[in-house]
């Protein structure tokens, strides 16, 4: 069965780039862009995935990851962001996300983190 | 000219991207996380912009200046308030804060505002492919409408300007910057050019 994986971002580009990839690689995706949508939308579909940016407009993706995680501890979120700074990267691994990736996202690096977080992996290397 | 919604979601995915770069830049420079906050994009007509810019900058403003050229040309402008070139300043260079930009303090703040501009100019380069250089940086502290007039009286072509509005928060304060990318109609054709290009690239 394919993997339901959900996009958030508050870019419509961002968002087709991704939704491309992800269906390209097999997986089944939903795609929304906000936060409120996002949590809302786990809700209803229960996604194995969740690939989620940072700065969106309305609710922060960090507060995003937080009550993703209150809904589902255990749900892989993983983070898209243009912000390549390590102490980002710290504080979104600290809040519990599996994996992050810098935007523009690359299919060739989506594809490996999805194959390790899709086995219960995390990508802190 | 009146960019289409398409147009302008694309333009702003492209300056997150480049603001982001930039924020990165200015977190290793400080030694300080430099938490983000997301940018409004604004496209206007150079009359325009001075009107823009006071409501937000009061007051002299520090400005670092550089001329990019290549395929896309234009000036790009990175502009603080008085107190946060001051905070910036003291954070790159550890001394006790001082009541006014000396000369040392104008050259940490050109070197920052050199280092922050190609790292955003620089990331639209890389995702455009398109290759931009840079004239050497030129600081100037005076009111938004004189750096403004300065700049267009230079450059006669040029018309449009993209006012991207950031705020940052580096340790615990808030400092507010404005990158402003100013072009001429022709360049202003060429990046939108570009950027469906891009996006034909990413969506193949």
């Amino acid at each position: 069965m394919k993997a339901k994986i959900l996009v958030v971002d508050d870019s419509g580009l961002a968002r087709r780039i991704t939704r491309k990839i992800l269906e390209e690689l097999g997986y089944e995706v939903e795609d929304v862009s906000d936060g409120a949508q996002a949590l809302e939308a786990y809700v209803l579909h229960h996604h194995d995935v969740v690939v989620l940016d940072l700065l969106m407009h309305g609710m922060y993706g960090g507060d995003v990851l937080n009550k993703l995680r209150e809904l589902n501890p255990a749900l892989p979120v993983i983070i898209a962001t243009a912000d390549i700074q390590r102490t980002t990267r710290e504080a979104v691994k600290e809040a519990g996300a599996v994996a992050m990736v810098n935007k523009p996202v690359s299919k060739d690096e989506l594809q490996e983190v999805l194959k390790v977080v899709l086995a219960g992996g995390t990508l802190w290397n | 000219m009146e960019l289409t919604a398409s147009q302008m979601d694309a333009l702003t995915e492209l300056i997150n991207i480049g603001y982001a770069r930039a924020a990165a830049a200015l977190s290793e420079l400080t030694g300080h996380r430099i938490s983000l906050l997301v940018p409004e994009v604004e496209v206007h007509l150079i009359p325009e912009i001075a009107e823009s810019l006071q409501k937000v900058i009061k007051g002299d403003v520090v400005s670092v200046n550089q001329i990019f050229s290549g395929p896309i040309n234009g000036n790009a402008l990175l502009l603080l308030d008085r107190e946060a070139a001051m905070l910036l300043n003291q954070l790159l260079t550890d001394r006790a804060e001082k009541s006014d930009l000396d000369g040392a303090a104008r050259e940490v703040i050109t070197e920052l505002g050199n280092i922050v501009l190609n790292a955003c100019l620089g990331a639209f380069g890389n995702l455009l492919k398109v290759q931009v250089t840079f004239t050497v940086p030129s600081l100037q502290v005076e009111s938004v409408q004189r750096v403004i007039r300065s700049i267009t009286v230079a450059g006669t072509e040029l018309e449009y300007a993209l006012i991207i509005h950031t705020r940052f928060h580096v340790r615990a304060s808030n400092v507010s910057g404005y990158l402003v990318i100013i072009l001429g109609v022709t360049s202003l054709k060429t990046l939108i050019v570009e950027l469906k290009k891009w996006e034909d690239r990413e969506l193949k």
